[in-house]
């Protein structure tokens, strides 16, 4: 596994650390080591090409290959709270601290979880058939025609929906995927342990 | 015999749940091999060449075949280093201990030297793939567990084998010098993963051809074994330097890799391209062979037992024995350790367990203890022996005693229920989302390269290798598909009612939901959309005949025992066999004929045909029209059983069948056949047929051409299902048509 930033002597490292505001806190509260947070740092301040200290959309689109992706726009909209165009450091490794590997001693489980329906939910906490064909739609492109979404669309809801309200919520999400799909340690890129 | 033995096996079930398959052929084995000494003839040993050159192949191909290509990938690290660190632990530590226990004064088998100690010592710790599967298959561990041992068997031949030649040709020359180590690793890299692509490339040829045989089909399956069979010959092509004096072994290796590559390149493009009594001839095919070689394995390795000279030595069978346990183990648990920090789902210890007490010796080891030549190793028969006695330990003891300690220690099985498609939607987003988190993070892990060879894959491989539309087919739809069909076929299996109201509109996938069935017990909810399953008539028949014998019948609560429900699908499934045997003669051409090729007007008529039937077996029949209510109920009532539905949780219980045809080409015409149902109507369709009338749908002709292929898939299915009796099938005799 290769890394785009490169390697820093702990020196450096620590002077580094000393220019991120607040990094004890974020160490603490999300769990990342120091070399972490530091090359995250880094990575943000790559990304962030005008030095303005935070992050917009625009940023994000930058990245060439996430610009192929058919969810990006979820992606970099979990990023940014509702409402706000920008996001600075403490969001990007928050948002970024539920990737990481699941262990058994940390209190943070349900937070993949959460992320992960995060990006699919509506504000109400409910992933509604829209949502759902939404995404859908996104996954699958130009290829299917609209019924077929909406087949699949139904059928998905039809499978979770327990209480038959139409939409999945978050209840009968955590069931139907965590029981099959162990999204817990799926979700975790090894990268950020 | 062993045909005499197999089905006495299966009669005797209470034997087959204790001992596994493998010990009562290895059993049969030697009863005929004693028969055969008792007459006086010399009876055949297994010679490793029609092992390695006849007998193993189906099988390694029937597992590339197979192979669960996600999970293995997946597990891939771990799969590689119990197979490679596993394999060369176990023989060093096996030959450098029992070189030292042979040392001893007492023992006087100061004649073996430390190279045929470490020579057996490899031979001896490679796990056998064959030993495995046959063990494995009937215990339904879960998965992973499924996969890491069977992987590691299939994989660690090759370093079994280089490590043979390695201590094999130079205990001939009496040292070994670090360069040869070296010439070793690299001829085994060489060898395996030249292998593998060249199994792969063969595998590509396969998918290739397989593209253009629309107008075959029924050679198809042939174009697959052909190029498996040509990719294993062409080994032979390949002889590797010097160093490899034995070609037979270097080509036992390059065998398993192409064989292994072969098949699981080939299988994602054929399946797309063949057409399903295609798939199906290849998937039994292979099954068959598989088997066959299997049972043949075992029986020869019995007779060879009683055959083969011997030369029995107390300490070193019994030494051997403890040693390749405690080796295992060892390896197994240090190995785990190291892994267990790379891994996202740690191995347990309860996995491990698993893991170790899977290792099965089988028949490679045996062929390749007796490819020795005894002027090299006056030890050989005493290797041959030692060895017998581990294989036979293995395969019975361990064989034995792992369901119930797999029971005992409630280790996961199998998950019985059908992938949701729920699931599959998660696991696709989820991939997409983490491969957008890492291009975020700028780190280039596995996902990261994953979706990159998928969407290599999609953009241009699958258009070479792919015939027509379906080559465009997103894995999601092709999975929904199939998904839906399945329950299709199952809803038309358990029959029960007459058809769903045709008179909706035809657009496509119309919903009408059932909630009246949404009662306390049995949350049922059956979605179908508009036309309509045709029901076999006789199955509705049998059905309304068997529920006067029910007692009490809440039409709101659809549970029907699992015994009662057992017996009606019996009933079903013998009926439908019965019926099938009425088929006219058919030949080579109405066989492949696929009646989606046919033109659309003959299935217009046929419709016509049917609905004209149904007309006057509605009018026959007793059943009121169908209500909403009762079609329903009745199925819902069937369609509780299915094994998948299993009663594990409710929300898995909920079967949605969704009929979605959309296209005029969609028609196959079925329409079975109920010769003792006094019908006044005769069909002049030959024999079992059933009809999907398509929906008169004048805008179906707009819709592209992708559905076209979605719609004959259902089509395809049903027919392959109604063709295929299935194993099960056979047995089922002697249930009187209609009481």
């Amino acid at each position: 596994m290769f890394e785009s930033c490169g390697c820093k002597t702990m020196g450096s490292t620590n002077s580094t650390l000393l220019k991120i505001p607040n990094a004890e806190e974020l160490m603490q509260e999300t769990g990342f080591s120091a070399s972490h947070i530091v090359r995250l740092y880094d990575r943000f301040t790559s990304l962030d090409k005008e030095g303005r200290g935070y992050l917009c959309p625009q940023d994000f689109g930058a990245i060439k290959e996430l610009a192929i992706n058919p969810i990006r726009d979820r992606i970099i909209g979990a990023f940014f709270s509702p409402g706000k165009e920008t996001a600075d450091f403490q969001t990007f490794v928050r948002i970024l601290a539920h990737f990481r590997p699941v262990d058994k001693d940390r209190t943070k489980e349900p937070e993949p979880i959460n992320s992960r329906s995060n990006k699919l939910r509506y504000k109400d906490g409910n992933i509604s058939r829209e949502e759902l064909l939404k995404v859908l739609r996104d996954m699958l492109g130009m290829q299917v025609t609209e019924e077929q979404l909406e087949s699949i669309a139904d059928r998905t809801i039809q499978e979770a929906d327990l209480d038959r309200d139409g939409a999945i919520s978050f209840e009968e999400f955590r069931k139907v995927s965590l029981e099959k799909v162990n999204i817990d340690h799926k979700m975790s890129i090894r990268f950020l342990r | 015999m062993f045909l005499v033995a197999l089905p006495g096996f299966h009669l005797i079930p209470r034997i087959s749940s204790i001992v596994p398959e493998s010990c009562l052929l290895i059993v049969v084995g030697l009863l005929i091999g004693g028969l055969m000494k008792l007459v006086g003839e010399d009876p055949p040993v297994l010679k490793s060449d029609i092992f390695f050159l006849y007998l193993l192949p189906p099988i390694i191909l029937d597992a590339g075949y197979f192979l669960p290509i996600r999970p293995f990938t997946e597990n891939l690290g771990t799969i590689l280093m119990f197979a490679v660190v596993g394999t060369l632990w176990n023989s060093f530590f096996i030959g450098g201990l029992l070189y030292g226990v042979c040392q001893l004064e007492g023992v006087h088998l100061a004649q073996v030297d430390l190279l045929s100690c470490l020579l057996f010592g490899s031979i001896i710790s490679a796990v056998d793939p064959v030993a495995v599967l046959a063990v494995f298959e009937e215990i339904h561990i879960n998965e992973l567990l499924h996969i890491l041992v069977f992987g590691e068997s299939l994989l660690n031949d090759a370093v079994t084998v280089v490590l043979y030649h390695l201590f094999e040709e130079y205990s001939s020359v009496g040292t070994i010098t670090v360069s040869d180590v070296f010439l070793g690793i690299v001829c085994f890299l060489v060898v395996s993963l030249g292998g593998i692509v060249v199994g792969a490339i063969y595998g590509l040829l396969a998918a290739f051809t397989s593209r253009f045989t629309s107008h075959t089909r029924v050679i198809e399956p042939l174009f697959v074994f052909v190029y498996s069979y040509m990719a294993y010959l062409s080994a032979e092509v390949f002889h590797l330097s010097g160093i490899m004096a034995h070609d037979q072994l270097s080509v036992l290796v390059q065998f398993d890799s192409r064989l292994i590559a072969c098949g699981a390149v080939t299988r994602p493009y054929v399946e797309a391209n063949i057409s399903h009594k295609s798939h199906t001839t290849i998937k039994y095919f292979l099954k068959m062979w598989s088997s066959v070689s299997d049972t043949l394995i075992f029986i020869f390795l019995g007779v060879s037992t009683v055959a083969g000279p011997h030369r029995w030595n107390w300490t070193f069978v019994i030494v051997t024995v403890i040693l390749c346990l405690v080796a295992r183990v060892l390896g197994v648990v240090g190995l785990t350790f190291v892994i267990n920090k790379f891994r996202i789902v740690k191995l347990t210890t309860k996995d491990q367990f698993i893991v170790a007490y899977g290792g099965l010796r089988g028949a490679i080891a045996f062929s390749l203890a007796y490819l020795l030549k005894p002027e090299h190793f006056p030890m050989r028969n005493m290797f041959l022996t030692a060895i017998i006695t581990v294989i036979f330990f293995t395969v019975f003891v361990q064989g034995m005693t792992i369901r119930p300690l797999v029971d005992l220690l409630a280790v996961k099985k199998k998950q019985e229920t059908k992938r949701s498609i729920n699931e599959e939607i998660h696991t696709q987003f989820l991939d997409h989302l983490l491969t957008g988190i890492e291009d975020i993070c700028g780190h280039y892990g596995h996902h990261h390269w994953k979706d990159k060879l998928n969407r290599f894959n999609k953009k241009y491989v699958k258009k070479c290798l792919i015939a027509g539309e379906r080559s465009k087919e997103p894995q999601l739809i092709a999975f929904y598909h199939k998904m839906e069909m399945k329950q299709a076929i199952e809803l038309v299996e358990s029959g029960g009612g007459a058809k769903l109201p045709s008179a909706l509109p035809s657009t496509v996938s119309m919903q009408c939901v059932f909630s009246r069935i949404s009662s306390a017990s049995a949350t049922l909810k059956i979605t179908c959309s508009s036309p309509v399953w045709k029901v076999p008539y006789e199955m509705s028949h049998t059905f309304r005949n068997i529920q006067p014998k029910k007692p009490a019948q809440d039409r709101a609560l659809p549970q029907l025992s699992k015994a009662r429900e057992e017996e009606i699908r019996k009933i079903l499934r013998t009926n439908l066999q019965r019926t099938r045997q009425r088929l006219r003669s058919y030949n080579r051409h109405t066989l492949v004929a696929d009646p989606y090729e046919d033109g659309w007007n003959e299935i217009l008529i046929k419709r016509k045909k049917m609905i004209e039937l149904e007309k006057k077996m509605n009018n026959y029949l007793t059943v009121p029209a169908p209500a909403p209510d009762s079609p329903t109920v009745t199925r819902a009532r069937l369609a509780s059983d299915p094994q998948a539905w299993g009663s594990k949780s409710v929300a898995e219980s909920i079967p949605t069948i969704k009929v979605d045809l959309a296209s005029p080409q969609s028609a196959e015409t079925f329409s079975v056949m109920d010769e003792s149902c006094k019908k006044t109507t005769k069909e002049e369709d030959p024999g079992l047929t059933m009809k999907v009338p398509a929906p008169a749908s004048k805008d179906g002709k707009e819709k592209p051409a992708a559905e076209s292929e979605e719609d004959k898939e259902p089509g395809l299915k049903l027919l392959r299902c109604l063709s295929d009796p299935g194993p099960a099938g056979a047995e089922e005799e002697d249930e009187p048509f209609l009481p």
